[in-house]
């Protein structure tokens, strides 16, 4: 990385006091996140002994066969984790940098066919499949992040955004076509890690999504209030502004969007993992249309909103698929309606928070404060 | 009072979050040539601009012939018969100067009627009238963009900055067209260079830092040395 | 960088007709050099790139006066096709075939319904939904995501998701012509002619008439225009109104051939994105031209791929083409240099 001269100062603590009082400080500001991770640890317990459904699956035999309340629950926050990491890295990347990409499903994508290649057709140990193959996603994400990034030279805007959709849209087109994933139908991931099988057992793909779930809340957290991050920020504000203080910018959106593309990779993986299969759907412009309203929808550059998005959309998206509502003697079956409620969302969303969700609430209290 | 055609009072313009504009008047007296001064980024074109409709005024008023500008669209504006020329010779640089002219004339006969009158200004843009807008060089764009206000019948120039960046050569033509049209229009301009505003201008209005401090007639700002020192930097 | 090289209009015409002579060659060497097999890429090429042009043209000029890109525009186009269809054949909602037998009728009343269903639902789009959020043009883009959810879902719960195929049958489709001794439905001469009119008449309308004048300097500068009196708004609405119109149309006059199908607005509208952009965002004649290079392209490449049997080679030829283009020459082919 680049020299960086710091916009705000951040003075790092030092001594072994400073830091224990820092820690406290943060603990003390940050109580409502350690509290959620918490839960969010608990989770698969607090819901088999809300339900009584064990957390590890029902027995039969000799094996666990994933049934039951917990474990369900956990395949639904195994899906919104691999998702809040992909809008968050999106996010990172337009939110926080403004470069904006419609090409986020490539990277995306990738890690889940990358994953899922090496370990069929890798005929390795499945564990050391796994190593290889995370090793492999976060090398060729990071790679074409670079790559793609440099185009960011030349390309600026739109024009850029619509560069990275045809890169993108060319990957599902191919992926679609390719044979040895059976095309449209998509590869099946068999060979995964008896330890890390989401079929045997559910409850250590949860720690693993939940664990990437967190260190990237922590790393852009970390990263956006660092000095890079003001960079970021600056450029996002105003890129000619920000070089004319000194900043070679590209540097700045080359690391940014490498970033967001080695995390998305990571999303990517985590979703293979739990569906055990590789399918074209996720290198579709779709993914990248989710992550982007789902970052608007939630609050652009906000740390809370991409979550807040991501697993609010995900969750209406869970329990309204099968719902059926009866008023009176009305029925309606929102299951099948549901894509429709889901364009009524955006509309209504999108006039009736201006800044998104979070970004809304800040306002209304930031209001509300000065105002008192 | 009422030989003013233009009167801003302690008007306030936001652009975003920033409070651009805090407290600036201005009158125009009609006929005449009033001139704002000020340093860079004072909030001369701001000011233009919130005449213009274009930037939302958040308090005070402007009143043009007796009715207020506040809160009207800016095409409403310009049909009072407000012409606006912008810094930086904004004109449609993939247009013909015939279509740039063509454009600002707002209802039938404007463009026969006045095109004589603007060719005797600026005889250059009869021989250019056919060539893109963005093929002019930047005294011809400057003499097609004060020409664009004049095609309608307008009773008011906002002209901002005319003489910029441009060779003393063009500034001399410049300001002798300005001296004729103001022959039957009122003229509110915008001007850094100080001899050109001495030449041209009747009243000034000085804006700094978003408020305006101080007006009067040109004639006696000469005597001002020290407001000018202080507000313009210039001796 | 090399950007001055091609940096001026004349060489972007330069560049053009290098393409141009580019894919009409790969043509011919696709088709073995048979002039008759050449003539079907050749009609196909410029069947596809017309209807590309009637979803691009409205999509161009909405982005160059108003900064929105529509992702809704490739569901009006669905919507066409889906009214058109309908009102031609028995099956479907509306059954008109009782009222008027003749087929040819039915198909100009099919057209001119898509034509105005799609103004009336652009007009609501823009002047309800788009311009309260004048000031926050992520917002608009997501809302017309939105709609064009909402507008898919439409067509789905009306009409099911089966694809229709076109089986009526009516004058000018039954009609054939001739070219390299290899006969041709003169449907596809039609939509040819119907959309090279398109090109002329709306090229016309923004030389020549005081509409056409407002739009080009819209597409420059909206502020200034509204500053000579001018409502910029209204031009917006009559604009946007008049590219969904268009959009519409075009899915009518595509539905004898491509039938009415729920994929159908997706894979024109991402198409339709890589043509603008390729032609130069803003830049009208950049839309027509780059409608007809990408469908010779696309056409003369659904050839090469049956020959090689990579079906993919086909579909990924828009997205290529534009890749290839924005690396070379970075604001497209008639876009202002940054
Ligand atoms: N879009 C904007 N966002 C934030 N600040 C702005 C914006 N436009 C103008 N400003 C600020 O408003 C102030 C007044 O600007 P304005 O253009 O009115 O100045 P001016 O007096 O015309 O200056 P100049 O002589 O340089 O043209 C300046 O400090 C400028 O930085
Ligand atoms: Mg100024």
């Amino acid at each position: 990385m680049a020299q960086t001269r710091p916009i705000s100062a951040n003075a790092p603590a030092r001594s072994a006091n400073a830091q224990n009082v820092s820690f406290v400080a943060s603990l003390r500001e940050n109580w409502l996140y350690w509290l959620i991770l918490i839960v969010l640890v608990l989770f698969p317990f607090i819901i088999g002994w809300l339900s009584g459904d064990s957390p590890f699956g029902t027995p039969r035999g000799d094996r666990m066969v994933m049934r039951g309340e917990s474990v369900y629950a956990q395949s639904v926050l195994i899906n919104i984790f691999a998702l809040s990491v992909l809008v968050m890295s999106y996010n990172l990347m337009f939110g926080f940098t403004g470069v904006i990409s419609f090409g986020h499903a490539l990277f995306f994508g990738l890690g889940g066919y990358l994953m899922g290649i090496i370990l069929e057709f890798g005929g390795m140990d499945p564990n050391i499949g796994l190593i290889v193959a995370l090793v492999v996603v976060l090398v060729v994400t990071g790679i074409l992040g670079f790559i793609v990034g440099i185009v960011s030279l030349r390309l600026r805007g739109i024009y850029f955004a619509i560069f990275t959709l045809a890169i993108a849209e060319m990957g599902w087109l191919f992926f679609r076509g390719l044979s040895i994933t059976n095309g449209e139908d998509g590869l099946n991931v068999a060979s995964l890690p008896e330890w890390l099988d989401p079929a045997r057992n559910r409850i250590m793909v949860y720690y693993v999504g939940l664990a990437l779930f967190v260190l990237t809340f922590v790393l852009i957290r970390r990263l956006v209030n660092s000095p890079v991050g003001s960079v970021f920020q600056a450029i996002r504000e105003n890129e000619e502004r920000a070089q004319v203080l000194g900043y070679n910018t590209l540097h700045y959106k080359l690391f940014s969007i490498t970033v967001a593309g080695m995390l998305a990779g990571l999303a990517g993986m985590l979703l293979a993992i739990m569906n055990k299969e590789a399918r074209p759907e996720i290198l579709n412009v779709s993914v990248t249309v989710d992550a982007l309203l789902m970052t608007i929808i939630g609050g652009v550059g906000t740390f809370t909103g991409p979550v807040i998005g991501a697993s609010g959309l995900h969750l209406l998206d869970t329990f309204l698929r099968e719902a059926v509502v009866t008023i009176g003697p009305i029925t309606i079956d929102i299951g099948e309606r549901w894509t429709l409620i889901l364009g009524f969302i955006f509309v209504l969303v999108v006039l009736i928070f201006p800044y998104g969700m979070v970004g809304t609430w800040q306002r209304l209290r930031m209001r509300f404060k000065r105002s008192k | 009072m009422s030989d003013n055609i233009l009167e801003v009072r302690d008007i306030h313009t936001f652009i975003g979050q920033f409070h651009i504009l805090e407290g600036v008047s201005v009158s125009v007296p009609s006929g005449a040539i009033t001139v704002l001064l000020g340093r860079n980024g004072a909030g001369k074109t701001t000011t233009l601009r919130s005449i213009m409709g274009l930037n939302q005024v958040t308090q005070g008023d402007i009143s043009y012939m007796n009715g207020s500008l506040v809160g009207k669209n800016a095409h409403k504006i310009a049909q009072l018969g407000i012409g606006y020329v912008p810094e930086h010779r904004a004109i449609f640089k993939e247009l013909s100067v015939r279509e740039n002219l063509q454009i600002a004339a707002r209802k039938k006969g404007d463009l026969e009627n006045n095109l004589d009158f603007v060719f005797e200004l600026f005889p250059d843009l009869k021989r250019l009238i056919e060539l893109p807008g963005g093929n002019l060089s930047g005294g011809q764009q400057q003499m097609l963009a004060i020409a664009r206000a004049l095609v309608p019948d307008n009773g008011l120039l906002l002209i901002d900055e005319p003489s910029e960046g441009l060779a003393p050569i063009i500034i001399q033509q410049l300001i002798a067209a300005i001296r004729t049209l103001a022959a039957n229009k009122t003229v509110l301009l915008v001007e850094q260079n100080f001899r050109v505003a001495s030449l041209l201008a009747d009243y000034f209005v000085i804006i700094d830092d978003g408020h305006s401090v101080a007006s009067g007639s040109m004639a006696d700002l000469h005597k001002e040395h020290e407001l000018v020192q202080r507000y313009l930097g210039v001796a | 960088m090399g950007t001055n090289f091609f940096g001026g209009k004349r060489d972007a015409w330069l560049l053009v007709i290098g393409m141009f002579v580019a894919v009409l060659v790969f043509a011919l060497f696709t088709s073995d050099f048979n002039l008759s097999s050449f003539a079907i890429t050749l009609v196909s090429g410029l069947f596809q790139g017309m209807l590309l042009f009637l979803v691009a043209s409205g999509l161009s000029l909405v982005f160059g006066l108003m900064d929105i890109l529509n992702f809704a525009q490739g569901a009006y186009f669905m919507v066409g096709a889906y009214l058109a269809y309908d009102l031609q054949h028995a099956t479907g909602v509306f059954n008109i075939t009782e009222a008027v037998p003749d087929p040819n009728i039915r198909f100009i009343i099919g057209v001119l319904v898509a034509l105005f269903v799609g103004a009336v639902l652009g007009w609501v789009l823009e002047r309800w939904l788009l311009r309260p959020l004048y000031d926050r043009p992520l917002f608009q883009l997501v809302l017309t995501f939105g709609v064009s959810i909402i507008m898919l879902e439409g067509i789905r719960n009306i009409w099911n998701t089966t694809p229709y195929s076109w089986t009526d049958l009516f004058a000018i489709r039954e009609a054939e012509f001739t070219l390299f001794g290899q006969a041709f439905s003169m449907y596809r001469l039609f939509v040819i002619g119907i959309g090279i009119l398109l090109i002329i008449g709306i090229a016309l309308l923004l030389r020549r008439t005081r509409l056409g004048i407002i739009v080009r300097a819209g597409v420059e500068d909206p502020e200034m225009v509204s500053a000579l009196g001018i409502n910029v708004r209204v031009v917006f609405t009559l604009v946007f109104t008049l590219g969904c119109a268009v959009a519409a149309f075009g899915g009518a006059i595509a539905a004898p051939f491509l039938g009415a199908t729920i994929s159908l607005g997706s894979t024109f509208l991402i198409q339709a994105i890589a043509v603008i952009v390729l032609g130069g965002l803003g830049s009208y004649e950049g839309t027509a031209v780059g409608s007809i290079i990408v469908g010779l392209a696309l056409a003369a490449m659904q050839q090469f791929s049956i020959g090689v049997n990579i079906p993919v080679l086909a579909t990924i030829t828009p997205m290529l083409l534009l890749v290839i283009v924005l690396l070379v020459r970075p604001q497209g082919l008639f876009g202002e240099a940054r």
